[in-house]
């Protein structure tokens, strides 16, 4: 059963922010274990995850370990995985935002359940804070603690939607600034989208119509993954794609939101030429089909705050926006010079922004030196080689539709280049986001909000973003 | 809504603040204050300092005064306050019992529910009584709110007192929650329902065919979470047939639609368990082909899911590979997934690798090979050798790839590939020799043990098509003293391989080989090698040879190395955290009453115990002897307590086990061949000596280390057995290559039973997990149980009682055999049955037929099952018919075998 025993959110340095116990804990020995103790010891697994020591997976022995040593010292940091046992209880946590938010259970209990309430509760901290930040949550934590209250009891997961809480909760939250230098993953951080807009919901148990702007958010964000071979050819590709919310209607009226009319969903329903066809699409909770199968409508009450409208998943073949032309020449033995052509094929009147191509380098690099070739009047790009991380980093601030950028990489190596210099190189990977675009061409044909009196403001975006965008060499 | 007063500073932090001296009489004083802010601030303050771990304990008092209030801000916060306490201090809470009471009829349904909240976190038996009134009220409440409380409340309450909640009827009302109104009292009283079954290890959630309409209904109306807890109960149902099966996955399948991945996983573990119902080859296909795409999807969610969703994947291809067959490139790494990502990624991969993809996969492999994680790179080097190990006909390609990558000159891909080519040698002998010049070249970047043994047993195997294996040798052996054991037994091995094959320039070498791992090792395992190897060379060396240089057992490809029972047993518990580490629950589970009932019997034992050492201390192995292990069987249930007597028990088992004892004997079968358990083959056996029921083990340690302490883990089985002792030592050790035995005292609880689905047979066997406690390694293995093990000596009926329940047991509960026995005395017949518990009840001639007999036995198990049998025998015949009967069906056939084998 999914029942947690206890809750807590740590910062990156590992001090406990929030915790909440729900049931005793016990030790492998059976005694009732301090959740500060046990807390310190799950975040210390963490913080220094030692795959050939703990592995979930078939760890290598002892042996190997201790002559990995030395090594270890160097290495990148490992990720823990999200689900391990210590000492006689499960751990499971996510981050967001630099923040960890965990929990420990005594149970065998589902732990994708567990995952998603984790998600769940950093998302309605969110929505109640307006940003996620350590200092958010502190000038925050009485409200916290009320929500938590109503969003778990007895380690059960109770009401977790934005709205439903708000008559519960009688604390009014603290608006702080966020930070803008944060590190943040995925669509944060880049461009405005809906997930960016640091306003927390309002609370106060009526209705909230004075409170803020009649708005309403919808992103089409679509995240790439391809994988191209040294000639150019796609070898692999698929788009992540969703409907992202943010609501702040008041009343609550009914949406319609209309998709394409000729999206396929599932293959080898014979004809799709011209349609759009997804592999496979889920939704949140709210949606009512009753439309879906005739007319691609779906209706509903968006609940308040971030949410997900629908998931989707395209693997057939698609336009990629991006296209990586690399060529590697060999000048001596000890001169190597790559040189790379990067066209941007969307439409010229879109624009990739903050576009970031990565290059590594052999460990037998000495020199670098970065050309940037035959630009037009007004781009604005730097090449940097960063040594440490023995890649050159090219970035574009704003790529046109529609044209092409090269650079020609000189190296000088330490010793003769072999094949396995060669082999070092690459995989180059690309990074970018492109506002008002979407790859796939599902489209968001109306969304009717009912009852309105003053018509809210809707915003519609569209946003292609890369996941993983990688040419191998 | 009152507003909440902004002060200077408009933020809660502010509390937070060091509490200086002083500061806790002016808390006390605000808290008492008439003013409603000050208040309302000073409580806030409290709770400020509770949160950063300061005791504000002594306020309770203070704080309490304040819930006395129509103010519902300031009430929150006074629960938040208690709730907190009622944890750590529940003394304390006893105190605002009486407002607990009178909230809970408060006509505000938040304050009502709060109430009854905070009330079942005080852990202590008093509160109980005055919990059940309000309770009851609200779990008829016209405010679901306050229902949906109440429903958790019950788990609370059976947590501290079940008796009370099965007495008050707490647990129907929970049933009829099942069909509230309302989605959210529905989740919460499934999942109380389930968290009760669970712990209890009784069928409270009973599901019906009324109740299973009620689930199905509900599972529309429910939150997300509510649906992951019906769908978690519907997994545990077993359907009547495959009709209905159908009909529950059809009304499941749209859950796989779910944007929740926890409902995904959920409705795909209730699909996997049915599908195995449905017997028509259409709707089989048509649910693989539904499967795959949700399932896919989920490796787009957070790498967090994904890792879950991966681990689980790894399982059902495991079980159902049609699923994904033509999905493998999904599972191709993203550069920026996450290493435990990465590595579950080629878990699958390599379970889903076939002869279409491979070329494929060895592409994808290769590229991995390259990239900078360290661990990522050996697991690809290693899958591209699991390529070649698994498919034949791919394997000489995997080996080129395996070259080339050896070609980098990487220090760790070479090592990687070098343990993985050992295996491919291992899996095709004699087939690919040309490669081990290019493994020659590398030598010198081996530093790792594994790496290191692996390339010596290479040139050991081959030596005869090495032109300078002895070379080779000797520079190993220039560093023989520093080398990891493992590498040294290699080294060992592979000069007396070597010698054997080429005796003339190596005389020299095996001879120092042999002076160094006899005489200046410290290591046992190598002094017995060297000593074995000696005395064989010394003896006969023709024998020598038949033994060293002995074709060795081909290996099998192992990606899919679970045993079909525990993948049975995981298969049923995906989408729980039993698939995330890939073991049955019970291995890392704890949970208190269980373990408290384990407790309890140890005492017991250990009581007796004493005894028996305070009265004989000295005599205790020679009385134990005499008495032909009667004792000896029991003692050693608990014998790992007794530091002082073990050798003495170690002796009692041998004399016991080994002797022929008048009782019952153990018949031992092997469980275990020792190629998952680190080189420990297991036989093991059950039996019933004076009233203990025991489970016998023999061991014999193939493996390096020696065995000191193990633990065991018994699963649940249809026996209800539980180990009264999970630890075992072994005192003196069996060391690698010895042997030993251990009988295990075992319990039968209710806790440990698993029902026998309607219909169904018992299944004949029983799960177990051993853990050396040396290394942390676990393995598993399924015993046939034996039935007569848990006859009980109380199982004699009298004549009229059997008559009775023989005549109102119906004819088609009846199952019959006939046996061969040793002879054809049928009152030896019946002596060996009173010895296993198996009790005559009545004699007599069959009428008209002459020279024919039946005699009537009856027997009951300790799990309370009751069989009769009629043997019929006929004069100088050594055969028997036996006709078992009984109400507990699922048991007959178990019982019948019981009876045969008494009988021979």
């Amino acid at each position: 059963m999914a029942s947690l025993s206890s809750f807590f959110v740590l910062s990156p340095r590992g001090d406990t922010i929030i915790k909440k116990e729900y049931r005793f804990s016990l030790g492998q020995s059976g005694a009732e274990k301090d959740l500060k103790s046990s807390v310190e010891m799950f975040f210390r697994k963490v913080k220094f995850w030692d795959t050939s020591k703990d592995g979930g997976w078939d760890g290598p022995d002892e042996a190997r370990a201790e002559a990995d040593e030395s090594e270890n010292f160097d290495m990148p940091k490992v990720d823990a995985p999200p689900v391990f046992l210590l000492d006689g209880e499960s751990f499971l946590h996510i981050k967001r935002s630099g923040l960890i938010f965990g929990c420990a259970t005594r149970y065998n209990v589902s732990p994708s359940q567990t995952l998603e309430l984790l998600a769940k509760i950093a998302k309605i901290f969110k929505d109640y804070c307006g940003t996620l930040s350590e200092e958010a949550i502190r000038k925050n934590f009485i409200l916290l603690y009320e929500l938590l209250d109503e969003m778990l009891d007895y380690g059960y997961p109770q009401v977790t939607s934005t709205e439903q809480l708000k008559m519960f909760v009688y604390n009014e939250p603290i608006v702080t600034t966020p930070i803008v230098t944060e590190k943040t993953k995925g669509s944060n951080g880049k461009t405005a989208s809906a997930a960016s807009v640091h306003k927390p919901v309002s609370v106060g148990g009526v209705s909230s119509g004075k409170s803020g702007k009649n708005e309403i958010f919808v992103d089409i964000l679509e995240r790439l993954n391809v994988l191209f071979s040294a000639n150019g050819y796609v070898l692999n590709s698929s788009i992540d794609g969703c409907i992202q919310m943010k609501s702040y209607l008041s009343g609550n009226p009914e949406l319609r939101l209309a998709l394409n009319e000729d999206l396929v969903v599932g293959k080898g329903n014979g004809q799709s030429y011209g349609a759009v066809v997804l592999d496979d699409l889920n939704f949140h909770d709210c949606v009512n089909l009753s439309e879906f199968d005739g007319s691609r409508t779906l209706s509903f009450y968006a609940p308040d705050g971030e949410f997900v409208l629908l998931n989707y998943r395209i693997a057939s073949e698609f336009r990629v926006p991006f296209k990586i032309m690399p060529a590697i020449e060999m000048v001596t033995p000890t001169k190597l010079e790559i040189m790379l052509t990067v066209r941007n094929e969307i439409p010229a009147e879109n624009y990739g922004a903050n576009v970031v191509c990565r290059i590594p380098l052999p460990r037998a690099t000495a020199t670098v030196f970065c050309e940037m070739l035959g630009a037009a009047a007004g781009v604005e790009q730097t090449a940097e080689h960063l040594a440490s991380e023995r890649v050159v980093e090219w970035k574009v601030k704003k790529f046109s539709g529609a044209s092409e950028l090269s650079m020609k990489i000189k190296l000088s190596l330490d010793s003769p280049s072999t094949l396995q210099t060669r082999k070092e190189i690459g995989p180059i990977s690309l990074g970018f986001e492109i506002p008002m675009f979407n790859v796939s061409n599902l489209q968001v044909r109306y969304l009717r909000i009912a009852e309105t009196s003053p018509s809210p403001f809707r915003w519609v975006r569209y946003v292609t973003q890369s996941s993983s965008y990688v040419c191998r060499l | 809504m009152p507003s909440k007063p902004k002060t200077a500073g408009g933020s809660d932090s502010r509390f937070f603040t060091t509490q200086k001296k002083g500061e806790t009489h002016e808390l006390r004083t605000d808290l008492h204050s008439t003013d409603r802010s000050t208040k309302v601030d000073a409580v806030k303050k409290v709770i400020a300092s509770m949160t950063v771990g300061k005791d504000v304990s002594m306020l309770f008092t203070d704080v309490l005064n304040c819930i006395q209030t129509d103010n519902i801000e300031l009430k929150k916060l006074v629960y938040l306050y208690l709730i907190n306490y009622a944890k750590s201090q529940p003394e304390l809470t006893l105190l605002a019992v009486n407002t607990f009471v009178k909230d809970a009829n408060d006509p505000n349904p938040l304050i009502r529910a709060l109430a009854v909240r905070t009330m079942g976190c005080i852990r202590v038996e008093k509160i109980t009584e005055y919990l059940c009134e309000p309770l009851s009220r609200s779990l008829r409440d016209e405010d679901p709110y306050v229902r949906k409380t109440a429903a958790v409340c019950v788990a609370k309450l059976y947590d501290i007192a079940p008796e009370l909640v099965e007495d008050r009827g707490f647990l129907e009302i929970l049933h009829d929650l099942i069909s509230d109104a309302n989605p959210s009292v529905v989740a919460n009283g499934v999942a109380a329902l389930s968290e009760i079954a669970e712990t209890s290890g009784k069928d409270v959630m009973k599901i019906s065919t009324s109740v299973l309409q009620k689930l199905l209904a509900a599972l529309n109306e429910c939150t997300e979470w509510g649906q992951v807890f019906i769908l978690d109960s519907l997994s545990k149902y077993t359907p009547a047939d495959g009709r209905e099966a159908e009909g529950i996955i059809e009304r499941v399948t749209p859950r796989l639609q779910h944007a929740n991945s926890a409902v995904v996983m959920s409705a795909v573990k209730v699909i996997l368990n049915y599908m195995n119902m449905i017997t028509t080859e259409d709707t089989l296909r048509t649910l693989t082909r539904k499967l795959a795409p949700p399932l896919v999807t989920l490796l787009n969610s957070e790498p967090e899911t994904q890792y879950v969703a991966l681990r689980n994947i790894n399982l059902i291809v495991q079980k159902r590979p049609q699923i994904l067959e033509n999905a493998i490139h999904f599972f191709f790494c993203k550069y920026n997934d996450p290493i435990y990502v990465k590595m579950e990624k080629l878990e699958v991969i390599i379970k889903l690798v076939g002869e279409r993809n491979v070329e494929q996969v060895l592409l994808e492999l290769k590229e991995y090979a390259t990239e900078v994680d360290v661990d990522f790179v050996r697991k690809s080097v290693s899958s591209i050798g699991r390529c070649a190990i698994k498919l034949e006909r791919a394997a000489e390609r995997c080996i080129s790839v395996l070259l080339e990558l050896i070609q980098s000159k990487v220090n760790y891909v070479v090592q990687e590939a070098v343990v993985v080519i050992k295996d491919i040698f291992r899996r095709y002998p004699n087939k690919y020799e040309s490669v081990i010049a290019t493994l020659c070249e590398n030598l010198e970047t081996l530093d790792e043990p594994e790496a290191k043994a692996s390339m010596i047993w290479i040139i050991g195997e081959y030596a005869e098509r090495i032109d300078n294996a002895d070379e080779l040798l000797e520079t190993f052996l220039e560093t023989f003293e520093e080398e990891d054991p493992s590498v040294q037994l290699q080294l060992l091995t592979a000069t007396v391989k070597c010698f054997l094959k080429a005796p003339e320039e190596t005389q020299e070498m095996v001879q120092r080989v042999l002076d160094m791992a006899t005489e200046e090792s410290d290591n046992p395992d190598l002094r017995d090698r060297g000593f074995v190897y000696w005395r064989l060379l010394s003896t006969d060396p023709e024998a020598a040879k038949a033994v060293v240089l002995s074709e060795k057992p081909v290996i099998e490809d192992d990606t899919s190395k679970l045993e079909p029972e525990l993948l049975d047993t995981l298969i049923s518990q995906i989408a729980t955290l039993s698939s995330i580490y890939h073991k049955p629950p019970e291995v890392f589970v704890t949970r208190a009453n269980i373990r408290s009932v384990a407790e309890d019997d140890d005492e017991e034992y250990e009581y007796e115990d004493e005894n028996d050492v305070g009265v004989q201390p000295s005599a205790d192995g020679p009385v134990d002897l005499l008495d032909m292990g009667g004792g000896g069987g029991e003692q050693n249930g608990s014998a790992p307590q007794q530091n002082g007597d073990v050798d003495l028990f170690g002796l009692d088992t041998g004399g016991g086990g080994g002797a022929p004892a008048a009782g019952p004997t153990c018949v031992k079968t092997q469980v275990c061949d020792g190629s998952q358990s680190g080189g420990i083959i297991v036989n093991c056996g059950f039996m019933q000596l004076n009233g203990k029921v025991s489970m016998e083990l023999d061991l014999q340690n193939n493996g390096q280390i020696p065995v000191t302490t193990l633990a065991i883990q018994l699963n649940k089985s249809a026996f209800g057995l539980a180990p009264t002792n999970q630890q075992l030592a072994f005192n003196p050790p069996i060391q690698a290559g010895a042997s030993g035995s251990y009988s295990i005292g075992l319990t039968v609880t209710p806790n440990m039973m698993v029902p026998v689905a309607a219909g169904a047979a018992a299944p004949p066997t029983v799960q177990a997990a051993i853990k050396n406690m040396a290394n942390n390694s676990v393995f598993y293995f399924a015993a046939n149980f034996t039935l007569e093990s848990i006859f009980s000596p109380d199982g004699a009926l009298d004549r009229t009682a059997f008559i009775n329940t023989w005549k109102s047991i119906d004819d088609t509960k009846e199952v019959y055999s006939t046996v061969q026995l040793a002879t054809s005395n049928i009152e030896t017949i019946i002596q060996k049955f009173a010895a296993t518990n198996i009790f005559q009840i009545a004699r007599r001639p069959v009428p008209n037929q002459p020279g024919q007999e039946v005699v009537y036995f009856s027997c009951k198990t300790m799990t309370q099952h009751s069989f009769l049998a009629e043997l019929t025998f006929k004069e100088g015949v050594s055969a028997c018919k036996i006709c078992v009967k009984s109400e507990a069906t699922a048991y007959a056939s178990l019982a019948k075998e019981a009876l045969e084998r008494c009988a021979k």
